[in-house]
């Protein structure tokens, strides 16, 4: 083990535990509502289920201005947000509310792109077969678009890890901020490289996990 | 079996279905035919509700459609199978769960389910493939997989939207066995719709054209019978000579 490594072996497993915390909650977030807005989202579009332009263009509208928001801007806006729902805009905790927020945005994009490849015949049918709607999705909706899904938290898991990197600004910790501390601004560049490959690894592993579990379930 | 009542159904100003008024009697094979665009699968369509009448009504199995509240609606569709010509089969289900996820909906009791499966699966002769998934079946096995979906729940009534229209020759011969037997074995009438001739004429008793989206002619025939084209090379040219025109001196 590098000397450097072992120097600050403390403040990395704190910052490691500190990004899961962050990608762990906006992860949550993505899958709790995330997943039903962009559900949601594809039944309201024109010609489906619950067409419902009214629904749809309020939900699409927020979540476009949410996801072009520059991040580090979003965040910001939210401070007075996430000091009423935490207490304080400082620290991890108050870190997960703009993560999750743009994790509800981002997800449920990619949910509503799965859905919509789903044969519009099948849900036909499931209509035919006297299916209620709970069932439609449950039972037809998300079997048929499983792999999509997968493949698509695969990809916002990623953009999370990417996103928490920032959240040094208000104090969030994680591996991007301990990086740019203690490797970039006090010149330790050897940190920073073991700091960026900590990362690299990481995605590299859920890449792989998702890619795998999204072969593994499409039986299309 | 089916009255419908000077139905109507349009499509933003474009009228598809112009007040159509129809009895379908029981046990019947009732073929819909004509050309493309003329309103046959919105027809079809209209007898399960998928698509709601403008005006009219839609009386089913002596119920009025047209008068039930969603739930309602959907235990009147739990008696009425429909097929379609893409099959609509869910893909990452096996056979097995396509067949008994209608029986799932149907809340049929869990302990018998499973024999039922398989006997619809015996029926189209597909139960050694139950645990084979959509992907792995020919077009004609799957068209089969969908008829024993749409048979598990007893219905006495089976639409079909060109059941055939994606299958060879042979294969479409075979499914439209199969719908003649359903129709023998269990009584089901069936209402079939199609662009072909040759499989109105094989298995209906009562036909009705449908031409610009309205009723043309309502007709009784005589079903001819399923010609089985077999791969024999002197049976082509039997077809190709038999309207008695031999050119080749
Ligand atoms: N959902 C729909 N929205 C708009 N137009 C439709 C819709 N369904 C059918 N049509 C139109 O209604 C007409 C009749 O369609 P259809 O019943 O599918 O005809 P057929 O099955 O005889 O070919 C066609 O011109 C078609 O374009
Ligand atoms: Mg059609």
């Amino acid at each position: 083990m590098p000397e450097v490594l072992v120097h600050y072996q403390m403040e990395i497993w704190q910052s490691i535990s500190e990004t899961f915390i962050m990608v762990g909650v906006a992860i949550l977030a993505a899958v709790i509502i995330g997943l039903p807005v962009g559900t949601l989202l594809f039944l309201c579009r024109k010609g489906q289920l619950f067409e419902n332009s009214i629904v749809f263009s309020s939900i699409n509208l927020v979540v476009n201005v949410i996801r072009s928001f520059p991040f580090l801007l979003l965040v910001v806006f939210l401070i007075p947000f996430t000091r009423l729902v935490i207490g304080t805009a400082i620290g991890t905790a108050a870190a997960t509310v703009p993560l999750s927020i743009i994790a509800i945005a981002h997800y449920s994009r990619l949910v509503e792109q799965s859905l919509l490849d789903v044969p519009r015949g099948v849900l036909e049918a499931a209509v035919s077969m006297g299916a209620s709607v709970r069932e439609i999705i449950f039972k037809f909706l998300f079997v048929e678009a499983r792999s999509g899904l997968v493949l698509g938290l695969t990809t916002s898991i990623i953009s999370f890890i990417s996103y928490s990197t920032i959240m040094g600004v208000v104090g969030g910790g994680g591996i991007g901020d301990f990086a740019i501390r203690y490797g970039y601004q006090q010149f330790k560049t050897d940190l920073m490289m073991y700091m960026i490959l900590i990362m690299v690894i990481l995605v590299q592993f859920i890449q792989f996990t998702g890619t795998t579990v999204a072969r593994l379930i499409d039986k299309r | 079996m089916i009255n419908l009542h000077n139905v109507s159904k349009s499509f933003s100003e474009f009228r598809a279905v112009q007040s159509v008024s129809l009895s379908i009697g029981e046990k019947e094979i009732h073929g819909i035919i004509g050309a493309s665009g003329a309103g046959k699968s919105t027809l079809l369509r209209l007898m399960n509700l998928l698509e709601i009448p403008d005006t009219g009504e839609v009386e089913v199995n002596g119920r009025l459609l047209t008068r039930l509240n969603g739930k309602e609606l959907r235990e009147e569709r739990k008696s009425i199978g429909m097929i379609f010509q893409h099959f609509n089969l869910v893909a990452n289900k096996t056979i097995y769960e396509n067949v008994a996820v209608s029986l799932k909906l149907a809340k049929y009791p869990r302990k018998k389910r499973r024999e039922r499966v398989l006997e619809c699966l015996q029926f189209v002769g597909l139960a050694s493939y139950a645990d084979k998934y959509p992907a792995q079946l020919s077009g004609g096995q799957k068209q089969r997989v969908a008829i024993a979906r749409a048979l598990a729940n007893n219905p006495q009534l089976l639409l079909c939207d060109e059941p055939t229209s994606s299958l060879d020759p042979n294969t479409t011969a075979e499914i439209l066995g199969v719908l003649r037997d359903v129709n023998r074995t269990f009584g089901v009438t069936i209402v079939i719709v199609s662009h072909e001739m040759d499989v109105i004429k094989s298995i209906c008793n009562r036909v009705t054209v449908l031409a610009d989206g309205k009723l043309y002619e309502t007709l009784t025939i005589e079903p001819k019978g399923i010609r089985i084209i077999d791969g024999d090379p002197e049976s082509f040219v039997k077809q190709l000579t038999e309207d008695g025109e031999l050119n080749n001196a």
